[in-house]
């Protein structure tokens, strides 16, 4: 059972995939009502896209 | 049967001033401390309860909410380790094996063991393919780690679940 295919990602579709999952989980576990669910994942999908992008443009400077 | 301490009337707030045609408090109401005050044996048999399905919900992940009918989180939890699991092996990410040689490599294995039986499959599908000299692997590392702490997370959460706590 060794035949998996690698998987090739860029940093951003990595950041996505990982936002996505990790926000559906946390909404799911955190919050009762499907609604609120909803928009706990949402916000905390905003918000790991937005932070990655600000830490990643703040590190720019010292990348060079 | 009117027994007037503070325990009775915290578990029996609905009560009328008479006490008849009591109806009891919803158990979800009920302070858990109260509950236990009045039968001490129950509580020990919901520690046991709680602690086989936090042990379930970590040897499959989302089976612990699966045995509490909390069938939402269990598919979502059982698909979201799953998914990093996949993708953290698809990656080449570094599946740490047990006894490493630094405390990083340890902290590793515990945080990959937390996917409980995927990390078999795990291990079973990566093979010795860990690769993390590219950028796609050091994310599978991560992936992993993730997803094992994650299904810890969810383990805890079906363990104050079967407790009656709030979750």
């Amino acid at each position: 059972m060794t035949g998996m295919v690698p998987l090739h990602l860029s940093h951003f579709q990595s950041l996505l995939l990982f936002a996505i999952i990790i926000s559906l989980a946390f909404g799911t576990l955190g919050r009762r009502d499907p609604l609120e669910r909803l928009k706990y994942a949402a916000w905390s999908f905003g918000m790991f896209v937005l932070v990655a992008i600000a830490l990643g443009w703040l590190m720019y400077p010292f990348s060079r | 049967m009117f027994d007037d301490t503070s325990e009775n009337k915290t578990a029996n707030d609905s009560t009328d001033a008479s006490g008849e045609n009591a109806v009891p408090a919803p158990i979800h109401d009920v302070h858990p401390q109260a509950v236990y005050s009045d039968n001490s044996a129950n509580a020990g048999a919901y520690d046991l309860r709680a602690i086989v399905i936090a042990i379930a919900g970590w040897i499959l992940p989302g089976f612990g909410h699966a045995l509490l009918k909390m069938w939402g989180r269990a598919v979502t939890i059982f698909l979201a380790v799953g998914f990093l699991v996949y993708l953290g092996a698809g990656m080449r990410g570094n599946l740490f094996p047990p006894g490493g040689d630094d405390a990083f490599a340890r902290l590793g294995y515990a945080a990959d063991l937390g996917t409980g039986s995927f990390y078999f499959i795990a291990r079973d599908v990566e093979g010795s393919r860990a690769d993390v000299s590219h950028a796609d692997g050091d994310y599978g590392t991560r992936f992993l780690a993730t997803a094992g702490v994650l299904n810890l997370l969810a383990a805890l959460h079906a363990y104050e679940a079967a407790r009656r706590r709030k979750a």
